[in-house]
């Protein structure tokens, strides 16, 4: 993907790296939900001059499923009678702690 | 338990070198998601607290150890000097220089500790959400940025003390060079804006205390109330120079560009926060403080401004008083002191015209009518005209100033009300303490409609009737007017001296104006007018019919005039001393037979009425012939000559006399009178008209001087030419005049009278409808009533209360003073 470009501040999409180093390329729009990314995004840390954000602590499959997330709120922000998102049990607790990390917890 | 505490310590030291890479900004390289999860698990492990305290810890040592030496560097000894004790010696462009180098340093202190800031609690975020939001405390950014506040600001200077035995903060010094800047920009420098406004800026995000409340900010609790003072001294200072030295026009222009600078400078220099204030400043220092001086001034002050028509001076002067003192007040009284001497000056004016003039009107009454028009022979104009002139000249000047005020208004005051009541309130005043504005104003609508059919077009004629309105919407006494009007509408009339329809259309404008009592009179006239045109012209019908020739044919034109609706002088019902002697006059018998006939053909449609005859007001055309002069063999008198001449009725009376009289008789101006039975003043007039102006005389005088006197003796003139067939013999009355002092004081007594029974009237209607009421409120009452046509005197008033009581039509309430009952 483009991610890497000269241009990464302005690039419609971000990569995010899990603890196992596989890559997610997002839209940078849809990830912006996250208050942690955005302020990653936008201070003057590596993140924000890469648009490359590498979270070391949270795993392949818990990654997936917040990616999943972000594209089903940047979908469906502006509807109502959205269906429910589909969360695997066993996934719960992780995907919990790594939405406090994320800030996801408050309602936007 | 001590796994959680080994891992505050390393995870601290992160944070810490980060926060210094923040601060030399090397940021570049650091992973804010490290960052972000160092804090992250130290709050997680409950160190949020310890982390708060540190990070505001290393906060401050960074201040106290590379942000503050910075600072105390640039705070020379000679900038405490300029900026706190004002010490002189230095140039302005290096007090300029300092101040500015100062500035720059604490701007750029500040925005490197806003910018770190804002970083350091972005890495902090979860500190703020997990910790500081549950503990109450000011989240992290605000804790940490108003340690500029603590660290900066207030940090005292270290030498002060010693040198100048009082503590100083860099805040004082901060605040003397901003205003010290601002000042030097309004005394004409060019200074860096921008950099007051980031200055100002930051203490608009600085607070008195770390809970952040709105309107403690350190600029509306520190700076401005500052800014605000030294505004004020700097104003005050200036106002006295400009009073001193200045004139009102510049300060005018001034207060103008200050106003507009200081909200300018809200823009670009200060606040928008101290837009308003900073204006009130300049409004009481500057505007304010010596507004009746400058006002006052002599050359430019307001008086000049009016005078000269300064437009501009006049709305810049509206302007700033409607910003600071909506009711007007500097600007009405001398705007109404002003247009009341303006106004006296046009009576004062007026007066010295009439006595340049040689003949004098004041006198003119009617004993001396002949000699008056006699001796203005000479002159161009008769007295009459002269008055009439001078009542126009009244008129206009009065119209001239109102279209000046009335302009100013327009142009100057943006149509303020309070200003136009006070304008229409003054110019009422002095139109009715000149005590002859009802004649005079009467008097130009009379020349206008006079020569208006004529002269005029109709546009012209209905500016002139929609000025004459103006004027009479100011008159108070309405009722004088009326009676003037009345007058010389009569004469307009009767003399068809006019356009009907101009005439009409003038009293319905009145009657729109002032109500329907107030024309009914006048409309009264015209229907008379109307009905004695369709009667004349059915009594000719009528005789036409009768087939009755009659050798001497006359033909009549009768106007029958209600007796009520038409003046007093017209309808021969003067009050004056001779009114007892005066009875109908002695027709010729033609005339006599004519008179019958037209009684009878009145009578058979309308029993019961009574016709008089009012000989002073009709005219006559008469046919004459000259015969032939003996021993004239050439020019005009050698052949027999017609004319017809236009007289009065009693000039036609007059001369029927001569018909019967032989060659080179004569009659005495007594033996005229006894035969006549014409009231001598009447005619005196009629027989100069004839015997006197030389177009038409057909009367020779003997002595042949230039005034009728009794002891005259009147011949035929058998050798009277004229180039023209139709002959008119001038009236001496025919010029409505203003009236003479004696004739002003008839009028005026008939006036009084009239209104006695108008307050009597109002009386009796008020009490029939109270049955009992108080004496002031009584007075109240009849003066609202009667407010539309006159100004009661209260004294008067009382004397018809008086009156009525005397007279049983209301008595006095017993144990009450001063409140009456009606008696039915």
């Amino acid at each position: 993907m483009a991610a890497h470009s000269s241009d990464t501040c302005n690039s419609k999409y971000v990569t995010l790296v899990s603890t196992e180093g596989f890559e997610y390329v997002v839209l940078r729009e849809a990830t912006l939900i996250s208050p942690t990314i955005k302020s990653m995004l936008r201070g003057q840390f590596s993140e924000a001059k890469t648009g490359r954000c590498v979270f070391p602590e949270i795993s392949g499959l818990v990654m997936e499923k917040i990616v999943e997330y972000f594209h089903y709120w940047y979908r469906n922000q502006d509807k109502t009678m959205v269906p429910d998102m589909e969360i695997p049990v066993d996934l719960c607790l992780e995907l919990l702690v790594a939405a406090d990390f994320l800030g996801l917890d408050k309602q936007t | 338990m001590h796994k959680e505490a080994s891992e505050f310590e390393p995870c601290w030291d992160i944070l810490r070198s980060a926060m210094t890479d923040i601060h030399k900004k090397n940021a570049g390289s650091l992973s804010f998601e490290q960052l972000y999860r160092a804090s992250y698990k130290i709050v997680l492990r409950k160190k949020g607290g310890d982390l708060y305290e540190r990070v505001k810890v290393f906060e401050e040592e960074w201040f106290r150890d590379h942000i503050m030496p910075r600072i105390s560097e640039l705070i020379t000894n000679n900038l405490i000097n300029v900026a706190l004790i004002q010490a002189p010696g230095t140039s302005l462009h290096e007090r300029r220089q300092m101040g500015e180098k100062f500035l720059r340093g604490v701007r750029d202190a500040w925005k490197d500790h806003n910018m770190s800031m804002n970083m350091i609690a972005d890495i902090l975020m979860y500190l703020d959400r997990a910790y500081t939001v549950e503990t109450k405390q000011p989240s992290i950014f605000a804790a940490t940025i108003s340690l500029f506040r603590n660290h900066i600001l207030r940090n005292t200077l270290s030498s002060s003390q010693e040198q100048f035995n009082h503590d100083f903060i860099v805040f004082d010094i901060l605040n003397a060079v901003v205003l010290d800047l601002i000042n030097m920009e309004r005394d004409g420098d060019i200074i860096d804006r921008n950099l007051l406004k980031q200055i100002t800026s930051m203490l608009e995000d600085l607070y008195e205390t770390d809970d952040e409340i709105g309107d403690q900010r350190l600029y509306l609790r520190v700076f401005e109330p500052r800014y605000l003072q030294a505004s004020r001294a700097f104003y005050r200072q200036e106002c006295e120079k400009l009073v001193r030295e200045s004139d009102a026009g510049s300060w005018l222009r001034h207060c103008r560009r200050r106003l507009n600078e200081e909200k300018d400078r809200c823009g670009t220099t200060v606040s928008l926060l101290t837009s308003e204030k900073i204006a009130k400043v300049v409004e009481s220092e500057l505007v304010m403080a010596k507004l009746a001086e400058f006002l006052a001034m002599e050359g430019s002050g307001l008086k000049v401004m009016i005078d000269n028509d300064r437009v501009e001076d006049l709305s810049i002067l509206y302007e700033l008083i409607a910003r600071v003192d909506p009711s007007m007040t500097p600007l009405k009284g001398t705007l109404q002191s002003r247009i009341m001497e303006l106004g006296l000056e046009i009576e004062k004016n007026l007066k010295n015209t009439d006595f340049s003039a040689p003949s004098n009107g004041g006198g003119a009454d009617g004993e001396e009518a002949a000699e008056t028009a006699e001796k203005s022979k000479a002159q161009p104009l008769t007295a009459a005209a002269q008055q009439t002139a001078a009542a126009i000249k009244w008129v206009d000047d009065v119209l001239f100033l109102k279209d000046k005020f009335d302009n100013l208004w327009t142009n100057c005051f943006r149509e303020d009300l309070i200003l136009q009541s006070a304008i229409t309130k003054s110019f009422s005043d002095f139109i009715n303490m000149f005590n002859r504005s009802s004649e005079y104003v009467s008097l130009f609508i009379d020349d206008n409609l006079k020569r208006g059919a004529k002269a005029k077009t109709d546009a012209e004629v209905d500016v002139v009737l929609d000025k004459a309105i103006v004027l009479l919407r100011y008159l108070t006494d309405r009722d004088m007017f009326e009676r003037y009007y009345q007058k010389h509408l009569a004469k307009r009339l009767l003399r068809n001296g006019s356009d009907i329809d101009t005439e009409k259309d003038m009293v319905s404008r009145m009657k729109s104006e002032m109500g329907n009592a107030f024309t009914s009179k006048f409309e009264g006239m015209f229907k008379d007018m109307e009905l004695s045109r369709d009667l004349s012209e059915n009594y000719r019908d009528h005789i036409r019919q009768l087939g009755d020739v009659d050798t001497q044919k006359i033909d009549l034109g009768v106007h029958v005039l209600t007796l009520t609706t038409w003046p007093p002088e017209v309808m021969g019902r003067s009050t004056t001393q001779e009114d007892a002697s005066k009875g109908q006059c002695n027709y010729p018998p033609n005339i006599k037979r004519l008179q019958d006939s037209f009684f009878k053909f009145y009578l058979k449609d309308r029993s019961g009425r009574v016709l008089t005859w009012v000989g002073s007001a009709g005219t006559a055309d008469i046919r004459c012939t000259f015969p032939k002069v003996p021993g004239k063999e050439t020019g005009p008198l050698s052949k027999e000559r017609r004319y017809e001449l236009n007289v009065s009725t009693y000039g036609m009376i007059i001369l029927q006399l001569f018909n019967d009289l032989a060659e080179g008789e004569s009659l005495s101006f007594e033996e005229i009178q006894a035969k006549t039975n014409i009231p001598p003043q009447d005619l005196q007039r009629n027989l100069a008209s004839l015997s006197i102006a030389p177009k038409a005389r057909v009367l020779l005088k003997e002595p042949a001087s230039k005034s009728v006197k009794p002891s005259d003796r009147f011949s035929f003139n058998s050798g009277f030419v004229s180039k023209s067939i139709k002959i008119k013999a001038p009236t001496i009355t025919s010029i409505s005049k203003v009236e003479g002092d004696e004739e002003r004081r008839e009028t005026e007594k008939k006036n009084d009278q009239t209104r006695s029974h108008t307050i009597d009237a109002a009386i009796v209607r008020i009490m029939k409808a109270r049955k009992q009421f108080g004496h002031t409120q009584l007075t109240t009452e009849v003066i609202t009533q009667l407010a539309n046509r006159f100004k009661p005197e209260i004294s008067l008033i009382k004397k018809r209360i008086e009156d009525l009581l005397g007279r049983d039509y209301l008595e006095r309430v017993e144990g009450e003073p001063n409140v009456y009952r009606y008696l039915a």
